[in-house]
């Protein structure tokens, strides 16, 4: 895809551990301090609480009113605040609503509503489970509620692929607007941190507690759990406004990846998340890359990748590299850029990399007139 | 030319054109009616159905409803039942355009299956043992966080190409054979395996009763008298490939991917729009991508669940944009299969234009007055060159793919 055929980030709408909105997420971003919260949940050995990334979705007040959130649930939340924020960053006119596109990328979906019908019936028997949890638990629930509050009519997609649903549902994305199926997607990525998905995370990872996520220091498990959206509006450059960058290219397949190693000077973003396992991949691909790592500042979540892409897009926009948050270390093989160096080209890609050789690539563009 | 649906005087999607055909080559199905799609085609042209109290798990539940389960299909241990089931319907489609691991690797071959409960993070009995202080076993979690359908089927076949699991609930399986369309258009792959699969379980079927939308008699899709549905479970996967490829291997195809088309209601998370609006954009896109004219139309697959609400905005809408066009629903036969719905409807389209006729659309018997329109009744001789066959979901999701005669 090229010339007006170019799709161009119009605005980013983000909520996670380091704030609501990107102005939050460049503070953090070039330098402010951003530390986890908690997550507490029972074991057999009693109540366990982790150090966690927790997203604060009060400001959706500004944009609902209370009566119409009553009802929905805190997945749902994450998505409807992460996609206002990207529609009024893009200070997008609200007649072009209804004709959005919709797509969602989650690695777990709504768990939290899961988890709370599935506790409905085993506490209260078959005939006592909840039919609102049921119905709140399907994964498109937060598509559904941001498309009826929005009043978005065009297609509408939600897509999970575990770690890879970023880059994979950024594919599609990219696909519609190729075949002029709607003029603009609004991309989301969401994930939420539930009592489940923490006591899951606290039995399947070495529960070392880490207060501080070091993603290039692979020889320890450094991850903290994470919740989140993170809002893109993608158009099409020719009916574009102007925005942050271009998205050009994306896609998911089994490694090896074509056209690695890396070329210099490029900016090669890792969504490397303190993960043991993945981090030695992450080293093995990224060798002799220049590489940068913004995790620390949101957590490890499967929505994660989309945050990078958020990065990238900031770094695009102003033309310096951020440092990268969680050190660097002497082991890792590649380039990490200090803060304020220059990106050495007009692209950054940001890689994902799955736990069964599967990877996701996206790769953002510099607008030509910044 | 179908015209461009407007809902307040916004169009709902903009102008499309016709798009370049893709083959379908190979297709493979597990459903209640069969263990693959000859076996399950023959049993709804018998007019076979055969919905029973469930046996594979059980409920305390003081009614027992009628559901559609795939019998004598045991999952390896390592697999959930929903990747199982996509991996057995994507050997047959292989199997069925020709295909082996060589060839499969020599192309840049993708994957996109729709679900339900695919990815869904959670087991009842691991559930159980938490809330019960226990420190349950973690081996069905990371079962699941190793099985997400589509990259079970990329594993088996060596495939390097996209992957995709799509999750718009009961339009699952419609939207991923759409999908794969795209992506061979649009050049990412070469060829696809593209459908939908999901299995039956306790907590799908003790969730759609607490929805009160379950019929506790065998289901009777667009019948005045009907009361719900009935779940069902099993996958249908298709074999899609470019000109390109099909002219290369020597494939033949079996039937077309003309078009497909999808749109959101924006209304109700549960409920369709009452009249239908974003089936009609849906039905608006396929048919202008497929570059087909209601004429060409030999039938229309619909979703037909048996809900009262269901069938009341699709016979609606059929009657509007569709009229004398034959209908029917094959979730009589099947039960309502939920993220494999779609493809095993797409998969029956495409063999029933294959074979030039229809099955009676089972379980109907009174017509309603207020449909003001009848499925067929027999297996019926149907003339034309394309077929539609339609999905409806949670979340207000419409989706409609058209598929061509070869």
């Amino acid at each position: 895809m090229s010339g007006p055929d170019r799709i161009v980030i119009e605005g980013i709408g983000v909520v996670g551990g380091f704030g609501c909105g990107i102005h939050d997420l460049s503070r953090a971003l070039t330098g402010s301090a951003c530390s986890p919260g908690t997550l507490a949940f029972s074991t057999g050995s009693g109540t366990v609480a982790i150090p966690a990334f927790r997203a604060d979705v009060s400001r959706l007040e500004e944009f609902l009113p209370v009566r119409t959130l009553r009802r929905i649930d805190h997945f749902s939340r994450l998505g409807l605040l992460g996609s206002h924020l990207a529609l009024v960053d893009a200070d997008l006119p609200e007649a072009e609503r209804p004709r959005l596109g919709i797509i969602i990328a989650s690695g777990y979906g709504a768990t939290g509503m899961t988890y709370a019908f599935l506790k409905s019936l085993i506490d209260d028997g078959d005939i006592c489970a909840s039919p609102t949890c049921f119905a709140a638990s399907v994964h498109n629930s937060a598509a559904a509620h941001i498309s009826i509050q929005l009043g978005a009519r065009g297609p509408n997609l939600t897509v999970s692929d575990f770690h890879l649903s970023v880059p994979s549902a950024l594919a599609t994305a990219r696909i519609w607007l190729a075949e002029e199926r709607v003029q603009r997607v609004l991309f989301g990525a969401i994930d939420e941190l539930s009592e489940l998905i923490g006591y899951i995370r606290y039995r399947t990872r070495d529960a070392s507690a880490a207060a501080r996520m070091t993603p290039l220091r692979t020889e320890m498990e450094t991850s903290i759990p994470a919740e989140g959206a993170a809002f893109l509006l993608l158009a099409r450059e020719n009916a574009s406004r102007g925005g942050y960058c271009t998205l050009d290219a994306s896609t998911t397949g089994s490694l090896p990846i074509p056209g690695v190693p890396f070329p210099e000077p490029g900016l090669l973003v890792l969504g490397a998340d303190g993960c043991r396992e993945s981090g030695r991949r992450y080293a093995a691909v990224a060798q002799n890359a220049r590489v940068a790592c913004y995790t620390p500042l949101y957590g490890s979540l499967p929505a994660g990748p989309a945050f990078d892409l958020a990065a990238a897009a900031l770094i695009l926009k102003g033309g310096g590299v951020f440092p990268s948050p969680g050190g660097v270390f002497r082991d890792f093989p590649a380039t990490v850029p200090a803060g304020g160096d220059p990106v050495g080209a007009d692209r950054i890609s940001c890689l994902t990399l799955s736990g069964d050789g599967a990877y996701g690539l996206t790769t953002l563009g510099r607008i030509e007139s910044q | 030319m179908l015209p461009l649906l407007k809902r307040g005087g916004v169009p709902c999607s903009i102008q499309r054109m016709s798009v370049a055909p893709i083959a379908i080559t190979g297709m493979g199905c597990i459903c209640a009616a069969g263990r693959n799609l000859p076996d399950s085609m023959e049993a709804i042209l018998r007019g076979e159905r055969n919905p029973a109290p469930p046996v594979r798990f059980s409920s305390d539940h003081p009614v027992r409803y009628p559901v559609f389960e795939a019998a004598r299909f045991e999952e390896p241990p390592d697999l959930p039942r929903t990747s199982a089931f996509g991996l057995h319907a994507a050997r047959e489609a292989v199997a069925d355009a020709g295909l082996d691991r060589r060839t499969l690797g020599a192309l840049r071959v993708g994957v996109c299956v729709g679900t339900t409960v695919g990815t869904v993070v959670s087991e009842e009995t691991f559930c159980r043992g938490y809330l019960a202080g226990h420190a349950p076993d973690m081996a069905p979690i990371r079962r699941i966080l190793r099985s997400n359908p589509a990259d079970v089927i990329a594993r088996e076949f060596g495939l390097s190409g996209p992957r995709q699991t799509v999750v718009t609930a009961c339009a699952s399986g419609t939207d991923a054979v759409g999908i794969a369309g795209s992506w061979i258009r649009t050049g990412l792959c070469d060829a696809a395996i593209a459908g939908g699969a999901d299995e039956l379980g306790r907590i799908t079927y003790i969730g759609f009763i607490s929805l009160m939308i379950t019929d506790d008699s065998p289901c009777k899709p667009f019948d005045r008298h009907r009361k719900g549905l009935n779940l069902g479970e099993g996958a249908a996967m298709l074999v899609l490939a470019s000109e390109r490829v099909l002219r290369r291997s020597g494939m033949r195809a079996r039937s077309f991917l003309l078009g497909y088309g999808s749109a959101g209601d924006a209304y109700h998370q549960t409920a369709p729009q009452p009249d239908g609006a974003g089936l009609r954009s849906a039905i608006s896109e396929a048919m202008a991508t497929s570059g087909v004219s209601p004429p060409s139309v030999a039938f229309v697959n619909a979703h037909g669940t048996g809900t009262p609400d269901n069938d009341r905005v699709e016979s609606r809408v059929l009657h509007d944009m569709l009229p004398g066009i034959p209908f029917l629903s094959t979730k009589g036969y099947t039960g309502h299969t939920l993220g494999a719905a779609g493809a095993i409807e797409a998969v029956f389209t495409a063999a029933c234009l294959e074979m030039g006729k229809i099955p009676a659309n089972a379980g109907f018997e009174t017509p309603d007055p207020e449909i003001g329109i009848t499925p067929v009744r027999d297996v019926t001789a149907v003339s034309g060159t394309a077929a539609l066959s339609e999905s409806l979901a949670f979340g207000g999701n419409n989706s409609v793919v058209v598929l061509g005669k070869a």
